[in-house]
């Protein structure tokens, strides 16, 4: 997966260029308008993460260059503004998603998944981990090819979890990228801990391969 | 005690009139007197003229020597203090006629005879009726007085009450102005220079504290824009070095608290953006929303936070409570009534959730004290040291609510509960 992250802060490019090279994509990184704009002719993304404000131009024209050109790249906007009006807008003018800095790197993942699918054939998309298989156009989840029943946000922890087995995700992480921002509300996070309870529950009952294993003091990981 | 101008300007006018009518009565009066004794001496002096010819033709008339009938009397004189000047005085003279005494105007002189034997002359004239013209004099003054008076009241009630009108006007304008509200006063069309000058100067104020406080707003919004990009950098690089396997256990752990501690910072700007934006009126669209329906939505999403906080949840909605209003903002509105409500709950653990078409209450138990209301809505006051507050929830409510025309709300105490009535 080829992925342009258009950037003018050079540190955050980084650390984004870093992360998704972890997750095995292969990324390329724009500073400005003009570079954005000459890679986006030559070459083919799968999807371009998108800074709204550039030293010399605005995302926005970008997106509508990208429209122009008729290319059927995935666009998720990312902006500092986190206005609905600029969302509402870039939304209209093509992008597929809008993620408001700071974001979690597991959100940016989980959102760059979702904006993928748009452009695999359906029943391509499946998450697959052991014998747990996630299907998110139907958000239907098959443990040995049985499905598994899961309420919303059971659901959304384990699909979380599917998009990057094996790491550990810290609970303020889950909490944000499940519930939005309600951390502050709770200083102990025990409801994580009741969903994640009941969530190992079910899939210990359906026969997963999979467990969902605590890390002492931070989270938990799909082993 | 403060009075109004009208009678501010009455009272003094009804004094230093009283002193200036009083001064110009004495100066009016004297000039008068003046005139008609002027009159009286003319007339005794004709008659003195008259008295010493008729006195050459008939030698008889000496023998006046009584005042009689002619008010006059003649009398013989040592010729050592005759004197041929002319004498005025005024006098008062019993009168048996009708037992009092009247005032009379005397003219003392002194002539010669054919045999130029020296005589004095006295001749008087009654001044009763001068006097009473005097009377009459103060008289009408007293009541050009009382009736300048009585003008000035009634031109001030009306003519003041018509020249003040754009005053009124002009405070009303100002009372309707607050900081930072986009309506600025209408300009109150007068011809008062007065009004014109006071108008312009509020005008100058308002336009000044309106830029102190955009710029103030634009400041803060400036500066929470500005921290996302770093909080993202430094987030995201804390996220990188906490996936580093090579991290021992208790790094990771204050790995992570600095993370906490970064989203809290994170929120914080993100509710003070929001503030800004909503004052910006930046969310427009009304629709109309049903709050009871969208609070049941909502109350889904904090299911299970209530659950491992261990707050029951009593719900009563008897009918749905509709409104045109924002969404986004209705969905800002409640869920912070009942982050507020989980927030500050104490032992007895119990939240209720009220509505029917009228209004749409969200109670809790909490510290057993009316709080002051004035407080709570104010910005970062916090109680108590709950560590993930930023003490920006109620007042985000309070901007929401100030910034939409159709809904109140008001705090409200009632032994155990803590009520926060939305009303249309």
């Amino acid at each position: 997966m080829k992925i342009l992250v258009v950037e003018d802060e050079i540190k955050l490019q980084e650390t984004i260029v870093e992360f998704l090279e972890k997750e095995k994509m292969i990324v390329e990184t724009a500073d400005n308008y003009q570079q954005a704009l000459d890679k986006i002719i030559s070459f083919d993304y799968d999807c371009i993460l998108l800074d709204m404000m550039l030293p010399d131009g605005d995302g926005m024209s970008l997106l509508k260059e990208l429209k122009n050109l008729h290319k059927e790249t995935s666009v998720i906007i990312l902006s500092a503004k986190d206005s609905v009006d600029d969302k509402v807008e870039g939304l209209l003018v093509g992008a597929d998603d809008y993620l408001a800095k700071p974001f979690h790197f597991a959100e940016l993942l989980a959102r760059i998944k979702v904006a993928l699918r748009k452009n695999l054939q359906k029943g391509e998309d499946v998450l697959s981990y052991k014998n747990i298989q996630i299907f998110p156009e139907d958000r239907l989840v098959k443990v040995n090819n049985i499905e598994l029943k899961l309420n919303r946000k059971e659901y959304d922890l384990l699909y979380y979890f599917m998009l990057r087995p094996e790491r550990v995700f810290q609970k303020t992480t889950l909490a944000e990228s499940v519930w939005g921002d309600h951390i502050e509300l709770s200083d102990n996070l025990d409801f994580i801990y009741s969903q994640i309870k009941n969530l190992r529950k079910k899939m210990k009952e359906a026969n997963s391969e999979a467990d969902l294993q605590a890390v002492y003091g931070i989270g938990y990981k799909l082993i | 005690m403060k009075i109004s101008l009208k009678n501010y300007t009455f009272r003094y006018l009804t004094f230093w009139l009283l002193i200036v009518i009083a001064i110009w009565a004495f100066l009016f009066h004297s000039l008068i007197l003046d005139e008609v004794y002027d009159n009286v001496d003319d007339g005794l002096k004709n008659q003195k003229i008259e008295i010493i010819r008729e006195a050459y033709r008939d030698p008889n008339l000496l023998n006046t020597t009584e005042f009689g009938l002619s008010q006059f009397k003649i009398s013989k004189v040592d010729p050592s203090k005759y004197d041929e000047r002319n004498h005025f005085s005024n006098e008062l003279v019993y009168m048996g006629y009708d037992d009092d005494m009247e005032p009379y105007r005397i003219l003392r002189t002194g002539f010669y005879d054919k045999e130029n034997h020296p005589y004095s002359l006295e001749i008087r004239t009654s001044t009763v009726e001068e006097d009473e013209l005097i009377y009459d004099l103060s008289i009408s003054l007293i009541a050009l007085y009382v009736f300048i008076l009585i003008s000035i009241l009634l031109i001030n009630h009306f003519g003041l009450k018509k020249a003040f009108k754009p005053f009124g006007q002009i405070i009303s304008q100002l009372r309707k102005y607050e900081v930072g509200n986009n309506e600025k006063p209408k300009l109150v069309e007068t011809n008062v220079k007065e009004f014109s000058y006071l108008q312009k100067e509020i005008e100058r104020m308002i336009n000044r504290n309106d830029e102190v406080f955009n710029s103030q707003k634009l400041f803060i919004e400036n500066a929470s824009h500005e921290l996302q990009t770093p909080l993202t950098i430094a987030l995201n690089k804390l996220d990188l070095l906490i996936e580093n396997s090579d991290l021992k256990e208790k790094e990771v752990m204050s790995l992570v608290e600095t993370k906490q501690t970064l989203w809290r910072m994170v929120n914080l700007n993100k509710s003070l953006l929001m503030l800004s934006r909503i004052e910006n009126n930046q969310y427009k669209n009304n629709v109309e929303v049903n709050f009871t329906a969208l609070t049941k939505d909502l109350i889904e999403d904090y299911e299970e936070i209530l659950e491992a906080e261990e707050i029951k949840l009593e719900t009563n909605f008897k009918a749905d409570f509709i409104l045109d209003f924002n969404i986004d903002l209705a969905r800002i509105l409640i869920s912070n009534l009942i982050r507020n409500a989980i927030k500050h709950n104490n032992d007895e653990k119990i939240i209720k959730i009220e509505s029917d078409s009228n209004q749409f209450i969200i109670s809790n138990t909490g510290k057993n004290a009316t709080l002051d209301s004035n407080l709570i809505f104010s910005r970062f006051y916090k109680q108590g040291t709950s560590d993930g507050n930023n003490g920006l929830g109620l007042s985000i409510v309070d901007t929401i609510i100030k910034n939409q025309q159709n809904l109140t709300l008001r705090y409200n105490y009632e032994f155990p509960f803590h009520q926060f009535i939305l009303k249309k």
